[in-house]
């Protein structure tokens, strides 16, 4: 783990797919989650490539951080903040730190990379939260939304069949999760509230109970 | 301090290269046992069932030196194990076996790493309490992580009748142990659901046959163990709420296959014979006889979980309990409701992957004949769906084209024996995880045997499987061997492609060559076909992470490919693992031998 007082001068990017046909959310979602104004497609972090994606490039600065009434879990954090950079590795199927610690209130750049085979997501939030985001992946996956090792983007937009809705995705720099597909990296900026229970994981299915998450301890 | 570690690694590097050994010694004796309410004799190792766990690492020689205290030869087959085919344990096929009050060492380097097992090759040793679990530890981190961990042996100990005596049983009366024959008052129940013509005609059906649609498993009365103990004196494994805990799965039943779920735990399966797969959370799994599944659990309540595993032929359980301290015990449910086997499990559809037709009882004449077990013929079945291979009474092939990768034409559907119709599976999330109860591809459309989860939720398919680190690149096969799976269950002699083990000539493979096995179950029963020294991997359309496995079951009426790379020269053992099958001639020598200049002239 190495850590380091230089900030990247660049935020992390999100693309941000709008969904398409969103009806009403699937009823797990939103039990334990961060309510957000809108339902992002999966942001992955300005990594994947070639996918030509329909959507607008926004930095995670302009957006809106309103996390309704939803634990706190922190939000988005401006580049112009970061303290510390740490790096994490993606690989089959744990992280490398193990465990995270951060300060109260700390603006923290993280820097990940999958060096894996599979696909992986580095997301911040409570076991609750995790739980809740580990049913609506089995679902994605179950869909095609997302395979083995990478994420189906034509899949992501559309919607199932006639009289479904859409998936809302709790996806992207800005909600504090990113889905990194082999070989590729992500970045995240995230303000850690003044204490919190928070764990990070990896919800593509199996993984999380494979062990892939560790705690986040807010010193 | 860098110097010094410089000059630790540097001592590290000029030590000689000899792999540490583990030793163990084992005895084969008897031992008294009470799992049936009265004391019995068993076979054991080292005074157990089952023996103890031996623990190896990756890398290291296994040194074991096995004693003889019995008064008959005897033998230990490391299970899924590579290793030079002396070391193997088959008597009369890797050296002569171990004679009463001989020592015989194996030595052998630990080339894998997992959960394996051993057991006596000898007779029928195995279905008497000679059997345990090996485990190996890797060298590289595994892709899983976990607090703690439980090998659980599930087995089969008949109280009644010796394995001797089975055999003379079921070669009397091959149904000398269905208990479950099918009466007037069935008929009845039948003639309501499905209408008396019906019910008629698949009486008929079944009575040409000469079997009884209730044949799941060939020999009833067991009593089931978990690490050698029964339901009452229900085996233990602690754990602290919120561990991982990992359950090292080994099936060393004689005879039966058993569905595994511990009710209010999600189980993830980690590992599959041994061999890493991408992780699968499920409800309930079955393994085979000989099969090894590794499954992460993490317990979060201060309670006890019953580890349940119910055999395929709902008779009963083996109980194991999850407990954060001794003592406690997880309930045991009623068992569910009988299975019986379908006209799909006549082998009337011979099916690939892509899940085939049913049988179509309006339209006799077309298709192809089946040779049945009994050797008769069965005209009349109309199969949608191509790639089909039928065994012709004059014993040829018949081929139709290879479907490997292939996707089926959407949903087609199939015609039940009682007239009804069930829509076909649809393909088209070939190697998506299936969600829920979807229809299993490794089972004919319809059958019996079917796997349902049985408090919902997700059971385990081979289709899942997939490696993380495949063994081998992925290449073509060089060339098709057809396993067929026959038997004749009036005479109770099983065989492969129609000739019993003591008739057959070895299947010789070519050092270095790929080949695919095809097999094709023209049975009713499921077999775990094992084979020794060299990994079949499993074509379940995963392409180049087909997963590896020792053991691979076929379900009636399926067909299964599987591809061998014969990388290990030598005689090595081939066979079905139900115990009264393998004695009774599902059974080969497989040779695998460098081509010299005297063998290409």
């Amino acid at each position: 783990m190495t850590t380091s007082k230089k900030t990247s001068s660049r935020a992390a990017c999100a693309l941000l797919a709008a969904v398409l046909g969103m009806g009403t959310t699937p009823a797990w979602s939103g039990a334990g989650q961060p309510g957000h104004g809108h339902d992002a497609a999966p942001a992955q972090g300005h990594m994947m490539g070639g996918q030509g994606m329909p959507g607008q490039m926004m930095g995670t600065q302009g957006m809106p951080g309103h996390h309704g009434a939803a634990p706190a879990i922190g939000g988005p954090g401006k580049a112009a903040d970061v303290t510390r950079t740490i790096d994490i590795t993606m690989q089959d199927n744990f992280y490398e730190p193990a465990e995270i610690a951060v300060k109260a209130g700390e603006t923290v750049h993280f820097k990940i990379v999958n060096k894996g085979t599979l696909l992986h997501e580095f997301g911040l939030g409570t076991a609750a939260m995790h739980a809740a985001h580990q049913k609506e992946m089995m679902v994605m996956m179950e869909h095609g939304m997302i395979e083995a090792d990478r994420v189906n983007h034509e899949r992501m937009k559309m919607s199932h069949g006639p009289g479904q809705m859409a998936m809302s995705h709790s996806h992207g720099a800005d909600q504090g999760s990113v889905l990194v597909e082999p070989g590729k990296s992500a970045e995240i900026i995230w303000k850690f509230p003044k204490e919190a229970t928070l764990e990070f994981a990896c919800n593509v299915p199996g993984h999380y109970e494979s062990g892939m998450m560790g705690p986040i301890r807010i010193k | 301090m860098r110097r010094l570690m410089l000059a630790a690694l540097a001592a590290i590097l000029l030590a000689p290269a000899t792999a540490r050994a583990g030793t163990y010694d084992l005895t084969i004796g008897t031992a008294a046992i009470n799992v049936a309410g009265k004391d019995q004799t068993a076979m054991t190792i080292n005074g157990s069932i089952p023996g103890p766990v031996l623990r190896f690492k990756e890398g290291e020689d296994l040194v074991i030196n096995v004693t003889n205290t019995l008064a008959e030869d005897t033998s230990i087959h490391w299970h899924g194990l590579i290793l030079p085919y002396q070391q193997d344990g088959v008597p009369g096929i890797s050296f002569p076996g171990i004679k009463p009050g001989e020592t015989f060492t194996y030595r052998f380097p630990a080339q894998q790493a997992g959960t394996y097992w051993y057991h006596s090759h000898s007779g029928m040793q195995e279905a008497v309490g000679m059997y345990g679990a090996l485990v190996i530890e890797p060298k590289a981190r595994e892709p899983f992580r976990y607090d703690r961990e439980h090998v659980i042996v599930l087995s089969d100990w008949h109280p009644d009748d010796s394995p001797h005596k089975i055999l003379s049983n079921l070669k009397m009366s091959a149904d000398y142990y269905n208990y479950q024959k099918r009466t007037l008052s069935t008929f009845v129940d039948d003639a309501g659901k499905m209408g008396l013509g019906a019910a008629l005609a698949d009486r008929m059906d079944w009575g040409d046959m000469r079997m009884l649609p209730s044949d799941i498993a060939d020999v009833s009365g067991y009593v089931f163990l978990a690490n050698g103990r029964n339901t009452e004196q229900n085996w233990t494994g602690l754990f602290k709420p919120g561990e991982r805990v990992r359950l090292r799965f080994i099936n060393a039943a004689a005879m039966t296959f058993f569905d595994v779920r511990i009710p209010g735990l999600k189980m993830t399966v980690v590992q599959a014979d041994g061999n890493n797969v991408r992780p699968v959370p499920v409800d309930e799994f079955r393994i085979a006889v000989a099969e090894t599944y590794d499954v992460i659990v993490r317990p979060t309540e201060d309670k006890a979980y019953a580890v349940l595993a119910e055999s395929m032929a709902r008779t009963g359980f083996a109980r194991a309990t999850l407990a954060p301290r001794m003592g406690m015990a997880g309930d045991i449910p009623a068992n569910r409701p009988k299975q019986y086997l379908t006209m799909a499990d006549m082998g009337m559809a011979h099916g690939d992957m892509a899940g085939m037709a049913g049988m179509d009882h309006g339209t006799m004449g077309q298709g192809a004949t089946h040779t049945m077990p009994d050797g008769s013929t069965m005209a009349g079945t109309r199969h949608e769906g191509q790639g089909m291979t039928h065994a012709m009474p004059d014993g040829t092939t018949m081929k139709g084209e290879s479907h490997a990768g292939h996707s089926m034409p959407a949903q087609p559907t199939h015609t039940m024996p009682d007239g009804a119709t069930m829509a076909g599976m649809d393909h088209s999330a070939h190697g998506a995880p299936a969600s829920g109860d979807k229809a299993d591809p490794f089972y004919a459309p319809g059958s019996g045997l079917m796997p349902k989860a049985a408090e919902g939720g997700k059971f385990l398919s081979y289709a899942d499987l997939k490696a993380i680190k495949p063994l081998y690149p992925d290449r073509p096969a060089a060339r098709e061997i057809e396993v067929r799976l026959t038997g004749n269950m009036e005479r109770y002699v099983w065989s492969i492609n129609g000739v019993k083990y003591s008739d057959a000539e070895p299947i010789r493979l070519k050092f270095g060559e790929r080949v695919r096995f095809k097999f094709v179950n023209e049975t009713m029963m499921t077999h775990p076909m094992h084979l020794h020294g060299m990994w079949q991997i499993l074509d379940n359309g995963s392409g180049k992470y087909n997963p590896a496995k020792h053991t691979i079951s076929i379900a009636p009426g399926k067909t299964v490919e599987a591809d061998i790379e014969a990388d290990a020269e030598g005689e090595w053992a081939f066979h079905c693992h139900l115990m009264y099958h393998m004695a009774t001639g599902m059974f080969r020598k497989v040779v695998v031998e460098r081509e010299t200049a005297e063998a290409v002239r």
